[in-house]
Formats: structure tokens, C-alpha cells, sequence
């Protein structure tokens, strides 16, 4: 046990599997998979393993994508690590072939693979383009490939174990704004469940729903509202694709009132599928979504940290739900 | 016959030794200086103008204002950066954090010199550019003070504070704009050359774009479609060796990307990004190529960036260069004698000395010049430092022609 980063915790878990599996293969380009964290040794898959089994590509995600689904058809496990800079150049490969092989062969193609998207759209002055929160959206809206994030470096570790030996595809998508978050994570490999939604904090007044990068944020903002004598009940998502109803639904059902918290557009953004599925579900619940603006996010940090949702955007927001 | 395995090389010419870097006046030197211009095109395809018997060699033919010009806007760029790396440096109001383009500037202004920058939008030439964006849009014609506003976000600035250094654009001098993606923009380039032959109007279109785009399918899929619609194209790509900190050698079989050409069967050409001429030469033949219906070409351009990929970690205020250490480079650092190298073969020196041998400037009426362009720069800087910030709410607007979206971030 040690206080290790999102990043150390991930390629942990990687460099246990790649030990395991000598077939197993790495994919990445511009960022190489090396994680430092005080008082253990630095990993290097890339120095570990050889140029043979992790390769350093040109700037090309199509091809990082294809290949790593090529590995997986051809039966090794792979694992490409996309930056933000490119993490829709590769939608295709993810939604047309890898999402869709499995039902196209009739359940023959197995593809042991898993996609680490870089998200980013959490830092003022990135402007448009390095602001690309919104693919969560995206890739949750594929069938036949499951889609989570992490919110805390425990999660990253034991959701990836479980996806690099899940075989089908999982785009597991890295919220680079946690990427300095610390916590105590076991050394011991250990795998978490790609289908559960994680209550982080228990309440009976109202249910906070979030992921990803938004976590933070919700949690800053829940211990505010308790301070102020709510009882707020925080959901973290940690699975998009497949979604964890039940979790959703016993909470509001409790709580009669959702809310839902996104750093991605609002349109189509995960809380507004959380609102139809528990709408389905609970009766006589109010409802109400906290998300970004549908544009671009503006260069100026003073145009976007007004429209990017804060704690204190959630804290108001709760409070118009439950007074 | 195709004229594509019809490859002229000049081996006399080509194995004569680099002109030296410090140029000193004289003819005898003067001479040599011309001979590396040709020493720079190592690989040049069946051009018009040499089966015309025209060498190439089109700054024989510079005004003396156009010279200056060029040398003027190659110091304008140094000092804007240098400028710019000592505000992220000491200045902690100063919002921006930028790719720095010191070390290239004769890729842009010789390129640009070959171009029109001045007249209606369908007279000008476009460019595209790439993240590294400043000397771009300065070489074009973009406003450095509204550019300094904009890469620190002001309300006044180039592009509102909506785009930042990687978004600039500026339509009244064609420079159509900034790309903070590796690969989009070559392709995106080409389209514009499509509707420029399409309608006729004897544009050209520049894409710059570095060493990092090689591996990208973006790069095949210009160069085929352009070839293959002869369209008025030139891609020039800045090998700086580096894409963020990879060496491109771990992205390109060949040691020179130049070579990509010749499958498209299209010129393809290799030259000194550090010698303003140089670059001039080939961008105008290719530019003359491209205006006359002769289709696209690939320049590469050899050259090296003196900070690293992104902000200024390891630089220091005052000095050109950064030397120390760059956290985001994880595990690859680039040699400190590669780039001291490199700094030996100066753009703005090799400039200088060029018109000095040429007798266009006197040493002191280039420092004046040199002098000048820092002062614009520290002016321009000033200027925006006093500009408004953003109206928060303005982040709404722009997202449609009409109108602005709704908040939705108070739930």
C-alpha cells in the first residue's frame, strides 16, 4: 500500500498483466507509458518490455486504434493509450468495427482490448480543440463496447485489470484532470466490476449524479451542502456503457430528487441519460441537470470557468431542488 | 512518358559543402552562399522553370525594400518570441502558455515572401497553420499587438479570446488559420485549393505543418488528392525534428520526408529552413508551379525549434533558448548540443549576413532594424497587456452565426 497517482496506479495494473501475458502488447504515441510516485519504483513499459511489445507510433491514432484491434482479432491482449489531442481520430475504428465485429460474426471476434481515451476541457486558456470533455458522450452511445471512467486512482487500478481481461473492447476514458490525485491504493493486483456505480457519500435529501472529472467538484460541493444540513446522497457513475440502473433508481427512489452533473455538453450528456432511465423507473421525482454550455469552450478563462460547472453550480443548483 | 522517375539532381552542385553559417562580405563568399542554396535542393522533380532554364534562384531578382522586408519580419518574429518567452516567464498575469516558433522564422517569412498578403479575400493566398502559429501569422500580415491580445485571451483581441495561440485566424490577409491538431489541416488546405480552381481565382493555398504530420493518413490523403486534381497546393513541412518530444525517425522511414513526393509523382523539395533565400527560392517555384495550373509541392523544410514543445520550461528570462529541463518530456530529452548546434545556424544571423554580403544593409542599419522589431514587440505586448478581459457571458455567443446558446451550468 502507498499513496500512488491515477496514472501509476493504471500502469500498475498494466505491468502486472504484461508479466502475466507475454503476448500482451502496447500501443502509444507522443506520451510514454512511465509513471513515477514517491517511495516505489518508476515504471517503464516501455524500457520493461522492449520496442517489440510496446511501440512508440508516429502521430496516427487511426492506426493505434486499428492496430490494437487487429492485436485483439488475432488474440493478444493490447492496450493503446490515445492523448486528448486525438481521441476521436479513432472513432471510427472504435464505433464501426470494434463495437459492432462481436454481433457482425455472429459472437466469433473476440477483442481483449482496451482504448485509454485522454479526456481534457477542464483547463482555461486550452481553447477549443485540447477541450474535449465531451467525448464521453460519444463513446457511451456505441453498443457492443463498454465505456468507463475512473474517478480515483483505486478505480483506475482495479477497473483496468478488469478491462484489459474483459475480452470485449472497453474505451476506458483518463480524465486528465485528476491526473494529480493521490490516494492509497493496495499494491496487490485486484480487479473492480465494469458494470457498478459507486455511492460515495449516503444521504436521504437528494442524489448528486457525476463521473469522471466531475467528481471532485460534486464532492466539494455535497460537503458543503452537508455543512449547511442537507443530507445529499453522490452517485459516481464509474460505468457509462453498461449503465448501473439499479444503483440509480434505489437511490431516487429514496431521495425523490436527481441531480446530475456533467463537464460535458448538455445536450445528450451522461446525466441526461441518468434522468430517462430513473424517470422510467421513479415515480413522482424531480429532476434537473448542471452541465456545459452546448459550444466550444472558449479560450478565456473568463468565458470558460463561468460556463464550466463548479460546486458551487451544483450547490445552488441542489438547493432549488430540495427548498 | 511520366515525368515522375524523371528525377534532375545536380550532383556537382549538391555535394558542395553548406555555405558557412557566418557570413562575411565579399563575392568570394557571396558566391559560395549561393552555391548551398542549390546544395539545399537535394531532391527537385522535372520544375517548369528549370526546363526553361531558369535556376531557380529568384532572390536575384529581390528589391531591396522586399529584402529588408524579409529580414525586418524574420527579427519581428524572433522578438515576438522572445518577448512572449520572458512574459510567461516573469509576468504572472500573463495568462498564455505557448509553442514557441523561435528558430524557424525563414521557413515562414520565405514562404510567405512568395506569396500575396495584401488584397480582397478571393486575391490573397491562404495559409494554414499549424499549433506552432506565431511566426506563421506574423510572416502573412496578422497584427501583433491583436495577436499578443489574443494568445493572453483579451477581450480585443485577434479572434475575441474565443481562439487563443492555436486558433488564431485573420481573414484580411489570408491567413485562414491555426490548427491545434496534427493531421486536419492538409487536407482541410487542399479543399480550399479545390474551390480555388473551381472558381478560377489564381489563388494559392500553404499549408505549414511539422514533421509530426508524416505519419498521419492526413498527409498521404493531401498529397494524392492534390496531385490528383493538380491542384494550386504546397505543403510545407517544418522538419524540426521533433513532434512534442519524439524524433521523427520514429515516426518516418526516410531521412528525408521529401521523399514522400515522388509516389504522388509531384516535386518533391529538401532545403535550408535556416536560410530566408533558400526557402524563398523553392516556395516561389513552387508557388509560380501552383498559380499556373502545374499542381502541388512538397517542401521540406530543415529547421529547429530553440524552446521546447510547449510553454518555456528550462528557458530563462533573458536568454534565447531553453536548455534545462522540460518536465512534460517524460522520458526523451533532445541533446542540448543538437540544439547549440543549430543555434550556430541562425536564421536571424544567416539573414543578416546575407544582406549585409549583398550590400543591401550596413551592419549597423541592421541592428537598427534588429532594434526596432524587439521594440515593436515589447510595444506590442504592452498594448495588450492593457486591453479588457472577457465578458464571461460572451462564451455563449459565437456558436452559431445568430443568436447564443443558454446556460447550463446553474441547472
Amino acid at each position: 500500500m502507498a499513496k500512488k497517482s491515477w496514472m501509476y496506479s493504471v500502469l500498475e495494473a498494466v505491468q502486472y498483466e504484461m508479466r502475466a501475458d507475454k503476448n500482451m502488447v502496447w500501443f502509444f504515441e507522443l506520451t510514454p507509458p512511465v509513471a513515477a510516485t514517491p517511495g516505489k519504483p518508476v515504471i517503464n513499459l516501455e524500457k520493461e518490455f522492449g520496442r517489440n511489445r510496446v511501440v512508440n507510433t508516429g502521430i496516427d491514432e487511426m492506426w493505434m486504434a486499428a492496430a490494437t484491434l487487429g492485436a485483439g482479432l488475432a488474440g493478444s491482449k493490447a492496450v493503446t493509450y490515445i492523448p486528448y489531442q486525438g481521441n476521436c481520430m479513432c472513432f471510427q475504428i472504435i464505433q464501426n468495427h470494434a463495437g459492432k465485429l462481436r454481433s457482425m460474426t455472429g459472437g466469433v471476434a473476440s477483442m481483449p482490448i482496451v482504448y485509454i481515451l485522454e479526456m481534457t476541457g477542464q483547463t482555461p486558456g486550452f481553447g477549443g480543440q485540447h477541450s474535449d470533455y465531451e467525448i464521453d458522450s460519444y463513446y457511451m452511445h456505441i453498443p457492443g463496447v463498454k465505456t468507463v471512467i475512473p474517478s480515483t486512482p483505486a478505480d483506475a487500478k482495479g477497473m483496468m485489470v478488469s478491462a484489459i481481461r474483459d475480452p470485449d473492447p472497453v474505451v476506458y476514458l483518463y480524465p486528465a484532470g485528476l491526473r494529480e490525485l493521490m490516494e492509497e491504493v493496495p499494491d496487490d493486483q485486484y480487479s473492480t466490476p465494469l458494470d457498478k456505480a459507486a455511492v460515495r457519500v449516503v444521504g436521504s435529501d437528494i442524489t448528486i449524479v457525476s463521473s469522471g472529472g466531475g467528481m471532485p467538484d460534486v464532492l466539494d460541493a455535497a460537503e458543503q451542502l452537508k455543512a449547511q444540513g442537507m443530507k445529499p446522497e453522490v452517485i459516481d457513475l464509474r460505468c457509462l456503457k453498461p449503465m448501473d440502473t439499479d444503483t440509480l433508481v434505489r437511490s431516487v427512489q429514496k431521495t425523490k430528487r436527481l441531480l446530475t452533473v456533467d463537464q460535458s455538453y448538455y445536450t445528450l450528456c451522461p446525466g441526461a441519460e441518468v434522468i430517462a432511465r430513473v424517470a422510467e423507473n421513479v415515480d413522482g421525482a424531480r429532476f434537473k441537470r448542471v452541465a456545459f454550455p452546448d459550444s466550444a469552450p472558449p479560450a478565456s478563462p473568463e468565458m470558460f470557468l463561468w460556463m464550466r460547472p463548479n460546486a458551487g453550480h451544483v450547490v445552488a443548483a441542489a438547493k432549488k431542488l430540495v427548498g | 512518358m511520366s515525368e515522375t522517375i524523371d528525377v534532375t539532381r545536380n550532383d556537382d552542385i549538391r555535394d558542395e559543402p553548406a555555405a558557412d553559417p557566418i557570413v562575411s562580405p565579399g563575392r568570394r563568399t557571396f558566391l559560395k552562399g549561393v552555391a548551398g542554396a542549390g546544395a539545399a535542393i537535394s531532391l527537385i522533380r522535372a520544375v517548369d522553370a528549370r526546363a526553361e532554364g531558369e535556376l531557380g534562384y529568384w532572390a536575384k531578382d529581390l528589391p531591396a525594400a522586399k529584402q529588408v522586408q524579409m529580414y525586418t519580419d524574420i527579427c519581428r518574429i524572433r522578438w515576438h518570441e522572445r518577448t512572449m518567452a520572458d512574459k510567461m516567464l516573469t509576468d504572472s498575469k500573463y495568462r498564455g502558455y505557448d509553442h514557441f516558433y523561435a528558430g524557424q522564422e525563414a521557413v515562414a517569412v520565405g514562404v510567405c515572401a512568395a506569396l500575396r498578403n495584401k488584397g480582397n479575400f478571393d486575391e490573397v493566398d491562404y495559409v494554414y497553420s499549424s499549433h506552432r502559429s506565431t511566426g506563421h501569422a506574423l510572416a502573412k500580415g496578422v497584427d501583433m499587438k491583436k495577436m499578443a491580445a489574443e494568445n493572453d485571451f483579451r477581450a480585443t483581441g485577434l479572434n475575441g479570446g474565443y481562439g487563443g495561440e492555436m486558433h488564431l485566424s485573420d481573414k484580411s490577409c489570408g491567413f485562414i488559420g491555426a490548427d491545434g491538431m496534427i493531421g486536419p489541416a492538409p487536407p482541410m488546405a487542399t479543399g480550399s485549393a479545390f474551390a480555388i480552381k473551381a472558381r478560377g481565382s489564381k489563388q494559392v493555398v500553404v499549408v505549414f505543418a511539422g514533421d509530426g504530420t508524416y505519419a498521419t493518413p492526413h498527409f498521404h490523403s493531401a498529397l494524392n488528392n492534390s496531385a490528383l486534381l493538380k491542384l494550386p497546393f504546397i505543403y510545407v513541412l517544418e522538419n524540426n525534428l521533433y513532434h512534442q518530444y519524439a524524433h521523427y525517425s520514429l515516426s518516418c522511414p526516410m531521412k528525408d520526408i521529401a521523399e514522400a513526393a515522388g509516389p504522388y509523382h509531384i516535386p518533391g523539395v529538401v532545403v535550408n529552413g535556416q536560410d530566408v533565400m533558400q526557402v524563398y527560392n523553392v516556395a516561389r517555384t513552387a508557388v509560380e508551379r501552383a498559380r499556373a495550373g502545374g499542381g502541388p509541392t512538397l517542401i521540406e523544410a530543415k529547421t529547429y525549434r530553440y524552446y521546447n514543445h510547449w510553454g518555456a520550461p528550462g528557458a530563462k528570462p533573458g536568454e534565447l533558448g531553453a536548455f534545462g529541463y522540460d518536465p512534460l518530456a517524460i522520458s526523451s530529452f533532445r541533446p542540448e548540443r543538437e540544439l547549440r548546434e543549430w543555434m550556430a545556424r541562425d536564421p536571424v544571423d544567416i539573414s543578416r549576413n546575407v544582406l549585409v554580403a549583398w550590400g543591401t544593409l550596413t551592419r549597423a542599419q541592421a541592428d537598427a532594424i534588429e532594434a526596432a522589431a524587439k521594440q515593436e514587440a515589447i510595444d506590442a505586448f504592452a498594448w495588450a497587456d492593457a486591453q479588457p478581459y472577457c465578458k464571461p457571458e460572451d462564451g455563449l455567443k459565437n456558436v452559431f452565426t445568430q443568436g447564443s446558446v443558454a446556460a447550463r451550468q446553474f441547472g
